[in-house]
């Protein structure tokens, strides 16, 4: 099954495999340099009510990212132990 | 005089750094077309050298206008021979956000043959924590200077001015390094492996910010603590500005009361007092609420809370088309637009500012309110409903407060959703910076610095359109009968435009004068109406009112017409200077002036259907 970043729940870690041919590729080159590439763990800090954007950790950087981004970034689950 | 630019990724501490670097003295430039905000300082230690602060920015690959128009600008930069040495600064506590912007600015610098040095910046952060930057291995790796500073503290910052002046004397030379002909994507993969080679180990940083995430962004703390800050940051507009506002207008009225006897003639008397001191005070006035505004929001994003907010208020905004980062300024907005329309710089698509600027003055503002409260006074009964717990008036109050803020999301909606994209739009992608106490100093020069933008670009014209204003209602009978005024007369001509919503020439007059700001409403109609200080005690001019033969449905009318209607000239100075648009602010007039009209006749003649 194709997980995407916006289908991680708070705690959950993933390692980023790339992104949907749906983003542009402005956006596309934009996340990479804020450090989501391929290859990249990311974990879920925070998930909000309502929808609302949701909390990452990339790297030591925070960022949170909408649905209209996260959901086109392809990612696997990591384990505890990964 | 030669210039060293400071370039950086936002959050990097570049402004704090520009402001010790030159001693907060930098002027604010704007670059034609878009608005970006360009700091210009003589350093305090070389007082020969400029420095230029340029607009944070992730990447020198632009994927807005905006964005553009600062990377072509330092493009164009680094070709000016004025141009001795470039500074990037870099957050030492996430290196890895901040190496792949420095990879692209070193090699663009060697390209055009400029000598650059990497500025470590918050390095205390990482000494509190007993964290550390391999300095060495990075500047050898870059085969550039790197050198660890911290602007709050000011350490390093000799260093920095020693570095500068071994270059001017030519000590430096422009490395030619394996960076100079790496694309862009090859930069990415060497700024993730120098930052886990060289960058600081542990995550010491990211659990205190962690932590206090928990409780800003969870439902029930977080939203405590939303409305908690939002509560504040309303109280700050409305109610600790007031004493300097009357501050203001008393001390203008005291000056007044001195310098008005000086002069002989009743026209002079009259141009001082009223054309003169009337048009300072037209935009003097706004001038606490703008700094209070600017301090208070300043205080909220160097603290880091603003992005919080942004995200807490991003998922229902954007039904409307809007961001997270439209709901400050719609608030100040509520309480004034112009302080309002400042705040939404903070907005970083332009798209989404732009349709921040079109809600914004459809907030109900604190001018609009003596009107409401005249309208409302004057036509809806002051009865109660539910054993004294619903007040009439109360309810039509909130009614057209609602009234404003729901037109003003409906215009987004289906603006955004019927315009073609004219900007390239940026996704919601927000970066969460770590939490800090900000510092005072820089806090009070930004409002300091947005007061004076106020008073030198909007204050000129607010000016002018309150002498236009005061000379056509003074001639040609020396202010005696406002009827029989040039603006009287204009009244007159206009009254068939009003005549359909059941408005004589004297509500005219006062719609047109309302156009100064839409208080002047109130003024105008007790002028005419014969009262004196209408606008201080209503109730004489409330029975005038409802004297004369105007109906519910025209009362009602009024009421929509000036929560719609963009007539404040204020307002509109602000918005053409803030969106480098004229044209923005025309369209946006005009627009809501039809749409005013158009509701007015409407909720008219629905009125007129129940008897009204």
């Amino acid at each position: 099954m194709n997980l995407t970043l916006w289908s991680l729940k708070a705690g959950q870690r993933c390692e980023i495999l790339g992104f949907d041919q749906v983003l542009a590729d402005n956006y596309r080159t934009r996340m990479m340099e804020f450090g989501f590439h391929p290859g990249e763990t990311v974990s879920c800090v925070q998930s909000l009510a309502f929808g609302a954007p949701k909390v990452y950790r990339v790297s030591n950087t925070i960022f949170s990212l909408d649905e209209e981004v996260a959901s086109h970034l392809q990612v696997r689950l990591l384990g505890d132990n990964e | 005089m030669s210039k060293v630019i400071l370039i950086g990724s936002p959050n990097s501490g570049k402004s704090l750094l520009f402001n010790k670097l030159t001693g907060l003295h930098h002027k604010v430039a704007n670059f034609p077309g878009i608005t970006v905000d360009v700091g210009i300082g003589r350093m305090r230690a070389m007082t020969d050298v400029e420095l230029v602060d340029f607009p944070g920015t992730y990447s020198l690959q632009a994927i807005s206008a905006e964005e553009r128009v600062a990377v072509d600008q330092f493009e164009r930069a680094l070709d000016d021979p004025e141009v001795a040495h470039v500074l990037c600064v870099i957050d030492a506590t996430r290196l890895e956000k901040s190496l792949y912007f420095t990879l692209q600015v070193i090699r663009d610098c060697e390209r055009h043959g400029k000598p650059v040095t990497v500025l470590a910046n918050m390095i205390d952060v990482l000494d509190n924590h007993k964290l550390a930057l391999d300095v060495a291995g990075l500047a050898a790796e870059l085969e550039t200077p790197v050198l660890p500073v911290s602007a709050r503290s000011g350490k390093g910052l000799d260093a920095v001015v020693s570095q500068l002046r071994a270059s001017a004397g030519g000590a430096t030379r422009v490395p030619r390094s394996r960076l100079v002909d790496s694309p862009d994507v090859l930069l990415r993969g060497t700024a993730h492996q120098l930052a886990r080679r060289f960058g600081p180990k542990g995550d010491i940083l990211i659990r205190s910010q962690t932590r206090l995430d928990s409780f800003f962004l969870s439902s029930l703390t977080g939203g405590l603590a939303f409305f908690a800050i939002m509560y504040l940051l309303f109280q700050s507009i409305f109610t600790w500005s007031a004493p300097a506002m009357d501050a203001v207008e008393g001390a203008l009225a005291a000056m007044a009361d001195l310098v008005v006897p000086l002069f002989g003639s009743q026209l002079a008397r009259d141009f001082t007092s009223d054309a003169l001191f009337g048009g300072i005070g037209a935009f003097l006035v706004f001038v606490p609420q703008i700094f209070v505004l600017t301090f208070v929001i300043g205080l909220l994003e160097d603290s880091g809370y603003l992005a919080r907010a942004a995200l807490i208020c991003h998922k229902p905004l954007r039904l409307f088309g809007l961001t997270g980062k439209s709901f400050i300024p719609m608030l100040s907005g509520v309480a004034c637009a112009i302080p309002g329309i400042y705040a939404a710089r903070a907005i970083d698509s332009p798209r989404k500012r732009l349709l921040t600027y079109m809600a914004i003055p459809l907030m109900p503002c604190s001018a609009r309110l003596p009107v409401y409260t005249l309208l409302i006074a004057a036509f809806i009964p002051a009865d109660t409903a539910l054993g004294g717990l619903v007040g009439w008036q109360g309810l039509a109050m909130f009614c057209i407060y609602f009234f404003g803020m729901f037109c003003g999301l409906l215009v987004t909606g289906v603006v955004s959703r019927s315009s073609e994209d004219h900007y390239t739009d940026l996704p919601f992608v927000l970066e969460l910076p770590p939490y800090r106490v900000p510092g005072l100093p820089p806090l009070l020069r930004n409002a300091w610095n947005r007061s004076k933008h106020f008073v030198t670009k909007a204050g000129k014209i607010i000016f002018a359109v309150t002498l236009v204003i005061w000379v056509l209602g003074y001639f040609p009978n020396y202010g005696t009968d406002l009827g029989a005024s040039w603006l009287g007369t204009l009244g007159h001509i206009v009254e068939p435009v009003f005549a359909p919503l059941g408005l004589d020439w004297r509500y005219a007059v006062a719609i047109l004068t309302s156009f100064l700001a839409r208080e002047v409403f109130v003024g105008t109609l007790g002028t005419i109406f014969g009262i004196e200080s209408a606008d201080e005690n209503m109730t004489p001019l409330v029975q005038q009112i409802q004297a004369s033969d105007l109906s519910i449905g025209s009362g009602l009318a009024l009421l929509v017409f000036f929560a719609i209607a963009l007539q404040c000239v204020s307002t509109l100075a602000i918005l053409s200077k803030e969106s480098a648009s004229r044209s923005l602010a025309l369209k946006m007039f005009v627009a809501y002036l039809l749409l005013a009209y158009a509701a007015a006749l409407a909720i008219f003649h629905i009125a007129g259907l129940f008897g009204g």
